[in-house]
């Protein structure tokens, strides 16, 4: 069985102790409020742990695997962990009553297993079968559990919140990758590896933008993780169409 | 009366799609000349970066983006520390953005229509052709018929927001000085250097 939720119980343990002081000014008040992130002294050393991670130990793993695994094996790797992920959304759409994703997960499931070879290949792609990625604090949301809770940044895990957390928890038990390898941990522990790698490698790329154009780092991955996440818990919840909530405060009389 | 009806209703619907079709016109001309002239086009990084710019600055109210982003800062900030920041943030922002349109693969762009904002702004829906679809609203201000591009929101994160926060952020460790902002936006486009599309 997958065993990362076990990573961020202890994560979750880690936040009881620091948080961060209220502040008594109007303005800062607001941008406290705004960020949602009160244990956020504690967030920013976990996030300090990550980067640290990404720069001396994943970086380098990922530099090597890129030089011997040519583009299209690994691509073949990410699909074939991907196509794993397809019985847990299945079984997220269920729960959240989305026929459509339902039917796109069992379909990809099935033709890619069958047909990609175990999932190496993303034949459900070429026949147009959309990507469904229904999780479980997606449906916790459907199930009412609408504000996260404060922000957390998760040791190797990155960004998330209460929910989400518990969501990636519940998600782990689903897969069927513990299942198939029953009772041989080590396996589990060496596959889950390669698959939180591989799908590092994949965003490195975008993660290095960020750090190299950002003045703070961990602000930028703050807000964007939290707008990103709103606008899928929005689109689990079938609100569409919804209007940025924020208004451009500046003069409205001023020239272009 | 019922063709009546259908009548008034048919002009109703097609002057709404007339008067919003410029401002899809006008994101596709920017869309379409970065495309063409920038990402696909033979020339030197130096001259993609010039011609990236001056469709960028165009197109985009960077001057309204960068009194936003700095919030209640800009209010606190003396003229010649508004007029040094915007500089700074009109020129790192150029060149971060310009590394970004690089990651683009020839997917294409498809425009699904326009939205009311308040007062005089609007929305641009928009898809990138990918698998899943990767959102991109254009919010837009209109003035005298013309228009300017005041926030990009891709996949629901909208560039003006994670600005503003991140800067609140980093002026809040730095007593409010939005002079060490500048300075360090200035001290980062200096020593920038634009990522490596050919290893992937």
């Amino acid at each position: 069985m997958r065993r990362y939720h076990f990573v961020f119980l202890i994560g979750i343990l880690f936040c009881l102790g620091a948080c961060a002081t209220k502040p008594t000014d109007p303005l800062a008040l607001q941008q406290y409020e705004a960020n949602n992130d009160p244990l956020e002294p504690l967030n920013r050393q976990i996030f300090a742990f990550n980067m640290a991670a990404d720069e001396y130990v994943l970086t380098p793993i990922a530099k090597g695997y890129r030089f011997v695994m040519p583009e299209p094996l690994r691509q073949g790797v990410l699909n074939f962990f991907a196509n794993l992920e397809q019985p847990v959304y299945f079984a997220n759409a269920t729960l959240q009553a989305e026929g459509k994703d339902m039917s796109a997960a069992f379909q990809r499931f099935m033709v890619n297993t069958f047909w990609g070879m175990f999932g190496l290949f993303d034949v459900a792609s070429d026949m147009e079968i959309h990507k469904p990625d229904n999780d479980f604090g997606q449906t916790l949301a459907v199930w009412g559990w609408h504000s996260p809770g404060p922000f957390l940044v998760l040791p190797f895990l990155g960004p998330s919140n209460p929910r989400d957390a518990i969501g990636l928890g519940v998600d782990s038990f689903v897969s069927p990758l513990g299942y198939a390898l029953d009772e041989k941990f080590w396996l589990v522990y060496a596959v889950t590896g390669v698959e939180m790698f591989a799908k590092y490698e994949d965003a490195m790329d975008f993660l290095h933008n960020m750090m190299k154009t950002s003045t703070d780092t961990y602000a930028m991955m703050r807000t964007m993780s939290q707008q990103n996440r709103q606008k899928k818990i929005d689109e689990s919840l079938g609100i569409k169409d919804e209007k940025p909530s924020y208004d451009f405060d500046f003069p409205e009389d001023e020239d272009f | 009366m019922k063709k009546l009806l259908t009548f008034i209703i048919s002009i109703l619907i097609s002057t709404t799609v007339y008067a919003t079709v410029p401002a899809i016109t006008f994101v596709n001309d920017l869309t379409d000349d970065i495309i063409q002239n920038v990402l696909e086009s033979n020339k030197s990084q130096d001259e993609k970066l010039i011609t990236f710019r001056t469709a960028f600055e165009k197109a985009l109210d960077l001057k309204s983006i960068g009194q936003f982003v700095l919030g209640v800062y800009w209010r606190q900030a003396s003229e010649t520390d508004r007029e040094a920041f915007l500089k700074a943030f009109i020129d790192y922002t150029t060149k971060t953005w310009a590394d970004r349109f690089n990651m683009y693969n020839g997917q294409k762009i498809i425009f699904l229509g326009t939205r009311n904002a308040e007062r005089n702004q609007l929305y641009v829906d928009s898809q990138i052709q990918n698998n899943p679809p990767v959102e991109v609203i254009w919010r837009l201000r209109q003035k005298n018929g013309d228009f300017r591009i005041i926030d990009i929101i891709v996949e629901g994160v909208s560039m003006a927001m994670s600005y503003r926060n991140e800067y609140s952020a980093f002026l809040q460790a730095h007593a409010g000085k939005v002079s060490a902002l500048t300075k360090e936006l200035e001290e980062k486009s200096a020593s920038f250097q634009f990522s490596d599309t050919t290893q992937n």
